[in-house]
């Protein structure tokens, strides 16, 4: 049995041809949807108000940060209109007191205006810490030493209190170099791992077609393998092919991009689930379809359709409801849920149950059809 | 019933358990297969023994692929019962395919794989220990003749290569059956020499042989019995000589001689049947060629013929099949 499901894997990664499109061309899309996810993400913040130095040192951390575009604005009036028409994805308005407040012991507020987006409110989180960094010396200065206010922010801006400049640090950074480059990735990689597997599971059910072809299934019931176990070999073959095609897009994205995959036994189970689903579309397919042109056409017609409508290739959130909807017919869209609830919100092998056990659903219709149809096949 | 014999298969500990058989290792009773209406094999019946090689002879359709196959455990029968080795076998029972080599009519070889490959992945699925195998695997390259070129993929072989690989892989697990349908069809001459005369080689280690093909020269040369199938039945079986006997075809002795005339010597030898004079030529008929010949000479020497040529004409078992059936082995 496992020496039908190893031959299958050879003989995968026998074919030239394969090794560019199950290594190579997955990578490659990552990196490209991985960059162009990422640069279309510079988010603008306005800032109304504050012309004075303090107000000057606020814009140039906010710059420094290197994540967002800082933009001067008029009025806060102006500023939130852009915000409502979406030309900035936040604004900041530095009120009349915020010198005053700085230097002196006085409290001031500084009114965010976000947009209701994931994106607008990271980058409020942001601002947050970069006020605050810039704020706590100032409170310092305010509060200890002698001399100017402006010698003693001076001074309290060169301390170096290692537990509290590198919490700032750790804020920063966070912040800093999250979106841009890796959210870009993970979201790449996810999407083109359920495309990939899905899609390599069913272009390579001509693997089956072939064996019956080649005569080589006949054969296979003239040696003393028992006919189940001939059976239970194939499709732990195409199963091991959807793994091999998802561990390739897995691992490579991790050690290439350095996406995290979240919960490792949570990504293990979710991956196995859905190339249970792969090897049993592949099973299916290769067992019903006659040629190997037909599983071929065919297999790429509902791979890339599948994909399209599950989410692999249009995020699932940007489509109406009823779209949603239908996109949940299909298993990539339970798996894409699965890795967002994993690689969003830190989710855990329990939280992804659900997704789980629709995928295991999917796998055992499709195990328990395509063994059905394949041992017809082969006992024809 | 001949005197017991040993088959040892392989040297793995778990199939070292030699088995004593009597020398009839397949015995097939009242086979018979049907597609839907088409009664493609229709009770076949015979034994084969061991060191024996027995031929199935048929045209295209004949139903030798259909019985091998049930035989072989791939097609489950309509009816009749198979024997291995004294056991009943069927498509279920392990333990007679383990003693079982099938060499399928088409190739049934993975071409990307190589040879090696190939023979690894039938070597599992034959349960072979991993030493065994790797034992056995070089000894078949090299009874095959592709030792040099293990390591190449199999499509790159030409179609002698092929057939020799394929037949390999049945060779694998020291089968003491060997099946063997149609092996060199589409074969060069020299590739079909090489495969003929390893097949000897076996049935003399005492592998029992049941071989099908349609070339009467091939069933002739190699096989002690031939069973003469066509539409699904067997229409006679038995040695060649025995073949023709029962058809009562005669060989035919052509004397070239100057003045041919009625020989009334050669008309009382025994042997001869019957002779018929034409214009240069005496046509003597006799039952056996080749043990009549130096006498039906001396006689026609005696007779005053000037005999210039003799030629021999043994029928052969073309004209057994035209004779049996109605028309030629091949269209
Ligand atoms: N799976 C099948 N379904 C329907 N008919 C079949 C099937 N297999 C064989 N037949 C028919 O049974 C008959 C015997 O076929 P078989 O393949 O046994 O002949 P054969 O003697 O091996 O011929 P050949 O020399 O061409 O290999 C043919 O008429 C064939 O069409
Ligand atoms: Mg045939």
């Amino acid at each position: 049995m496992i020496a039908i499901a190893w031959v299958n894997l050879v003989r995968l990664f026998r074919a030239r041809a394969n090794i560019f499109f199950v290594i190579v061309f997955p990578m490659v899309l990552i990196m490209v949807l991985g960059l162009s996810f990422g640069s279309g993400f510079v988010p603008k913040l306005g800032v109304a108000g504050g012309a004075g130095a303090r107000a000057g040192e606020l814009v140039a951390a906010l710059e420094r940060t290197g994540r967002m575009e800082v933009v001067r604005v008029g009025d806060d009036a102006e500023a939130r209109e852009l915000v409502e028409r979406g030309r900035l994805a936040a604004a900041l308005i530095v009120p009349e007191g915020y010198e005053g407040a700085m230097s002196g012991r006085s409290r001031v507020a500084l009114p965010l205006l976000s947009r209701n987006e994931p994106s607008s409110l990271q980058l409020g989180a942001a601002v947050r810490s970069v006020v605050q960094q810039v704020a706590m010396p100032a409170r310092a200065a305010a509060y200890a030493g002698d001399g100017s206010f402006d010698q003693r922010l001076a001074r309290a801006q060169a301390v170096q209190v290692p537990g509290v400049t590198v919490s700032y640090a750790t804020i920063g950074a966070r912040a800093g170099s999250g979106s841009r480059t890796d959210d870009g990735f993970v979201a790449a990689a996810s999407t083109q791992l359920l495309l990939f597997t899905f899609l390599t599971s069913l272009t390579g059910a001509t693997a089956l077609i072939e064996t019956r072809r080649y005569g080589v299934s006949r054969r296979m019931y003239a040696t003393p393998m028992p006919g189940g176990r001939i059976l239970l070999g194939e499709a732990a073959g195409r199963v091991a092919v959807a793994l091999a095609q998802g561990l390739i897009i897995m691992l490579g994205s991790a050690l290439i991009f350095g996406v995290r995959w979240g919960d490792p036994l949570g990504a293990a189970a979710l991956l196995l689930a859905f190339s249970l689903v792969g090897g049993g579309a592949g099973m299916l397919l290769g067992a019903a379809m006659r040629t190997e042109q037909q599983a071929l056409s065919l297999g790429l017609l509902l791979g890339l359709g599948l994909g399209a409508i599950g989410g692999a290739m249009v995020p699932l959130d940007l489509l109406p409801a009823t779209m949603r909807q239908v996109a949940h017919l299909t298993p990539h869209a339970w798996a894409m849920d699965g890795f967002a609830e994993l690689l969003g919100r830190n989710g855990t092998i329990a939280t992804i149950l659900p997704q789980l056990g629709v995928l295991a659903g999917y796998a055992a219709a499709l195990f328990a059809l395509g063994t059905w149809r394949l041992r017809a096949a082969l006992t024809r | 019933m001949g005197s017991p014999i040993w088959v040892l298969l392989g040297t793995d500990p778990a199939h070292q358990t030699a088995i004593v058989s009597t020398d009839e290792i397949l015995k097939c009773r009242n086979l018979r297969k049907t597609f839907g209406d088409l009664v493609a094999v229709d009770d076949v019946s015979f034994t084969i023994t061991a060191g024996e090689t027995y031929g199935l002879l048929g045209p295209n359709g004949a139903g030798k692929t259909t019985t091998i196959s049930m035989i072989a455990g791939i097609l489950a029968r309509d009816g009749g019962d198979v024997s291995v080795c004294d056991r009943p076998h069927g498509t279920s029972s392990a333990w007679g395919k383990r003693r079982i080599g099938y060499v399928p009519q088409d190739l049934a070889l993975y071409p990307d794989l190589s040879a090696r490959e190939n023979l690894r992945f039938f070597a599992r699925l034959y349960a072979l220990g991993r030493a065994e195998a790797r034992t056995r695997i070089e000894e078949v390259l090299e009874v095959v003749g592709l030792t040099d070129r293990a390591k190449d993929p199999v499509k790159d072989y030409s179609g002698g290569m092929k057939r020799r690989l394929n037949i390999g892989v049945g060779l694998l697990h020291r089968p003491p059956l060997l099946i063997l349908d149609e092996p060199t069809a589409g074969v060069d001459p020299q590739s079909r020499n090489a495969i003929l005369e390893s097949v000897a080689a076996l049935t003399g280690e005492g592998v029992a042989v049941l071989y099908t093909t349609h070339y009467m020269e091939e069933a002739e040369r190699l096989c002690d019995r031939i069973g003469i199938i066509d539409l699904g039945r067997i229409r006679a079986e038995g040695a060649r000589r025995e073949l023709v006997a029962l058809v009562g075809e005669l060989d035919r002795i052509t004397l070239t001689a100057d003045g041919t005339r009625p020989v009334p010597e050669l008309e009382a030898l025994p042997e001869v049947r019957e002779v018929g004079v034409q214009e240069g030529r005496l046509d003597v008929m006799v039952a056996d060629a080749r043990s009549a010949l130096p006498r039906v000479l001396a006689a026609a020497t005696e007779a005053g013929l000037v005999v210039r040529a003799v030629e021999v004409h043994e029928p052969n078992l073309e004209s057994v099949f035209l004779h049996l059936t109605g028309k030629a082995l091949r269209d």
